[in-house]
């Protein structure tokens, strides 16, 4: 695996500036969007409960793209020397590694057409996690998965991180299949601080790629001010 | 684009022709070299004034963009009761006062400016103004035509040259019969009644007299030789006007400055450069390479498009705006200061950017510019210019923000071109987004640069070189001795960007 010595993300850069915002001291596999005021600008929209639901596809889905791409340029990259039509030689770089999506069931779904518009047929597996009645945890209902998902890397979607219960149970589903912990980069539009330092805490090795950081959870353990349910918002109001 | 031998003159009087196109009307301090040359064709009625004005654009034969303005556009809105006159043939049209010289002369003289112009329609049969207008811009020559022409000194302030057409009054009256029975549907009574009672008085009182005013009196027939004369006037004015210098800005420091090094940093150009991430890298090397297919071309090109819009967004200004979510809690966020968002596309290439800029910007009017090289000098020329509604009315244009799409700032002179249009609608400098894959270091950009130094400029990446190489002419209607001309590539460059998208 050999990578480029160049800086592999914006969000990087972005972060060390961005000390004194509302972000807050983040685990170090955290990695955000740049926190510009058009991305704000973008959070507003998809947060407005007035906000129609034809708006909310074009907005949400723009966010999804920034993060796809953010997540993608955690992926390794190898040199490429080329020939461009002008007859001139260029030290370029090439992409390296394969890649799947897995998005977790149901809002997950909605960060796939996003996902193919960055990465063309990308294959994509799903899972699907509900909270067992009995225990309050999260169980695994149902996954499909690309049978070489082990040596792939991992783009785990799922908009929003609260708690973090049924990511952290993705993760461990995606592991008992081979994937390794630092192959997995989970994606998200929005995390809380409890759900982000719980899943962290846990796999400090999966790269989070998060849009925006909210203030927390209610005691229904919503997120604050968040923008309600997502999958909801996107199928079906 | 129409042919000046085929165009149908006697359809509308209000005419835009172009025949090869628009060259350069600013220097290569983007600043306007002149004004718009204005021919007024004064006379009287039916003397054969659109007649001269349709000679006058045959003879001059390759012309670029020319306007012909008729007064009968500027008759005054009518109350009910002028209305009622009106259709009874009792209202005095021949008068000055029937028309609204101050809107005709602001009109006029933004035309004359190289600005846009929205000018009012007046239906005859309505005999009435229309809440419609009729957007014209882009003259090189305007020729105006009417009977009080020459009469208002505000306007006649505005001409180049002034032609009076000179006519038997025996004669005009039969011509003006035999038009209003043909063309206007009315009676030979009625005619005759408005010709004694107005028309006869008004050519008397107001437009003979303006006779004296004219540079030039033509005849009302039998006026080849006085055309002919018109015409090298004007051919010599044009010449005078015209701006050459792509070749300079081309490469810069080769022929402005006449050395063999560019000296051009990338820091003092202001662009605003994609960050680098793997992926950008990635893709620009797929974009550039000779070996990838057209399929591929065609999704990393919207995939870059997409990346260099959002981030060229980020110039844009927002506010604070706050909203409630849908569990109750309120946001304080942000919000675009702005709802006049247009795009510009230059034509083939900038089409390249256009599926990144939908994307981005949700249901977005996008204008378009045609700009092509003259064959034999290599200059741009205008063909077509199709902008945003939020461009062609001046009060919306100092509103809105536009951003220029275009794959590539080469010798600059498309770029040039375009922004140049934007300006002369008014639209502010520091509003003009202009977004594109590549530019050329040693390449048009400082000059444009230099020439407008608010415009932004959002580009993936900057390329080194500028190549010099040498275009073969091939005979062909456009080019009957098939001469060739000098042309610039970029090195390293991505090739020919919109043959690579589109064929």
């Amino acid at each position: 695996m050999a990578s480029t010595s160049t800086n592999p993300s914006a969000a990087q850069a972005a972060r060390q500036a961005n000390t004194s915002t509302h972000l807050g001291a983040l685990p170090s596999s955290v990695y955000t969007l740049p926190q510009t005021a058009q991305l704000e600008a973008l959070y507003t929209i998809i947060r407005d409960k007035e906000t129609s639901r034809g708006d909310f596809l074009f907005y949400s889905d723009r966010i999804i793209r920034l993060l796809v791409e953010e997540g993608l340029n955690h992926l390794p990259v190898v040199n490429r020397t080329i020939e461009t039509p002008t007859g001139a030689t260029y030290d370029g770089v090439g992409f390296e590694g394969k890649i799947c999506g897995v998005s977790i069931l149901r809002a997950g779904e909605a960060m796939e057409a996003g996902l193919r518009e960055v990465c063309r047929s990308v294959r994509i597996g799903k899972i699907l996690i509900q909270r067992d009645e009995e225990t309050a945890l999260p169980k695994l209902f149902y996954s499909k998965f690309p049978p070489d998902i082990a040596k792939r890397y991992v783009l785990l979607l799922d908009p929003m991180l609260a708690t973090g219960g049924s990511a952290m149970k993705a993760v461990e589903v995606l592991m008992e299949h081979g994937v390794p912990e630092e192959r997995i980069i989970f994606i998200n539009l929005i995390s809380a601080p409890e759900g982000l330092k719980t899943f962290c805490g846990k796999y400090p090795n999966v790269r989070v790629i998060t849009g925006w950081v909210d203030q927390g959870l209610n005691e229904k353990a919503f997120i604050i001010p968040g923008l309600g349910d997502f999958g909801e918002r996107r199928y079906c109001t | 684009m129409k042919d000046i031998t085929t165009f149908s003159f006697e359809s509308k009087k209000n005419t835009v022709l172009v025949s090869h196109g628009r060259p350069p009307w600013y220097g290569a301090n983007g600043l306007r070299t002149g004004d718009a040359f204005v021919v007024a064709v004064a006379g009287g009625s039916a003397s054969g004034k659109t007649h001269v004005a349709r000679q006058i654009v045959k003879t001059l034969g390759s012309i670029p963009t020319v306007i012909i303005l008729s007064q009968d556009s500027f008759y005054k809105f009518h109350t009910p009761d002028e209305l009622v006159l009106a259709h009874a043939n009792m209202l005095d049209f021949d008068h000055p006062d029937a028309i609204d010289m101050p809107m005709f002369a602001a009109c006029l003289a933004d035309l004359k400016a190289c600005k846009q112009s929205n000018i009012p329609i007046y239906s005859f049969s309505e005999h009435q103004r229309l809440r419609d207008t009729k957007y014209l811009y882009g003259a090189t020559v305007i020729i105006t035509e009417g009977i009080m022409a020459l009469h208002d000194p505000a306007l006649r302030e505005l001409y180049d040259l002034k032609v009076f057409v000179q006519c038997d009054s025996d004669l005009m009256l039969a011509r003006r019969i035999q038009r209003d029975l043909k063309e206007r549907g009315r009676e030979v009574g009625g005619i005759l009644d408005q010709y004694l009672r107005f028309v006869k008085p008004s050519y008397d009182n107001f437009v003979r007299p303006t006779s004296s005013f004219a540079d030039i009196i033509v005849p009302g027939s039998n006026n080849a030789v006085a055309i002919e004369l018109i015409c090298t006037h004007i051919r010599r004015q044009l010449a005078d006007r015209a701006s050459r210098f792509r070749q300079k800005i081309a490469i810069p420091h080769r022929y402005l400055l006449g050395t063999e090094t560019c000296d051009v940093r990338v820091e003092d150009l202001n662009l605003t450069v994609l960050p680098q991430t793997r992926q950008v890298q990635g893709i620009l090397t797929i974009l550039r390479s000779k070996d990838t297919s057209r399929q591929d071309f065609i999704f990393f090109a919207d995939r870059l498009s997409t990346i260099l819009v959002e981030c060229a967004l980020q110039h844009l200004s927002y506010i604070p705006n706050t909203v409630v979510t849908p569990v109750g809690a309120k946001y304080t966020g942000k919000k675009l200061d702005s709802d006049s968002v247009c795009g510009v596309s230059i034509l083939r290439s900038g089409g390249v950017l256009e599926r990144g800029f939908r994307r981005s910007i949700n249901n977005v009017p996008i204008g378009s510019v045609l700009v092509q090289s003259d064959v034999s000098t290599g200059e741009p020329l205008l063909l077509h210019a199709m902008l945003p509604a939020a461009v062609r009315f001046r009060h919306l244009a100092e509103h809105a923000w536009v951003f220029v799409l275009d794959s590539q700032i080469g010798t600059g002179a498309a770029a040039f071109m375009a922004i140049r249009i934007l300006l002369d609608h008014g639209v502010r400098q520091d509003r003009i987004v202009f977004v594109t894959f590549l530019v050329a270091l040693a390449g048009g950009v400082s000059v444009l640069r230099k020439a407008f130094p608010e415009v932004k400029i959002v580009c993936a990446a900057v390329d080194e070189e500028m190549r010099e190489g040498w275009l073969d002419g091939y005979k062909g209607e456009t080019n009957p001795e098939g001469v060739g001309r000098r042309l610039w590539v970029m090195q390293p460059g991505m090739g020919h960007i919109g043959d690579r998208y589109y064929l």
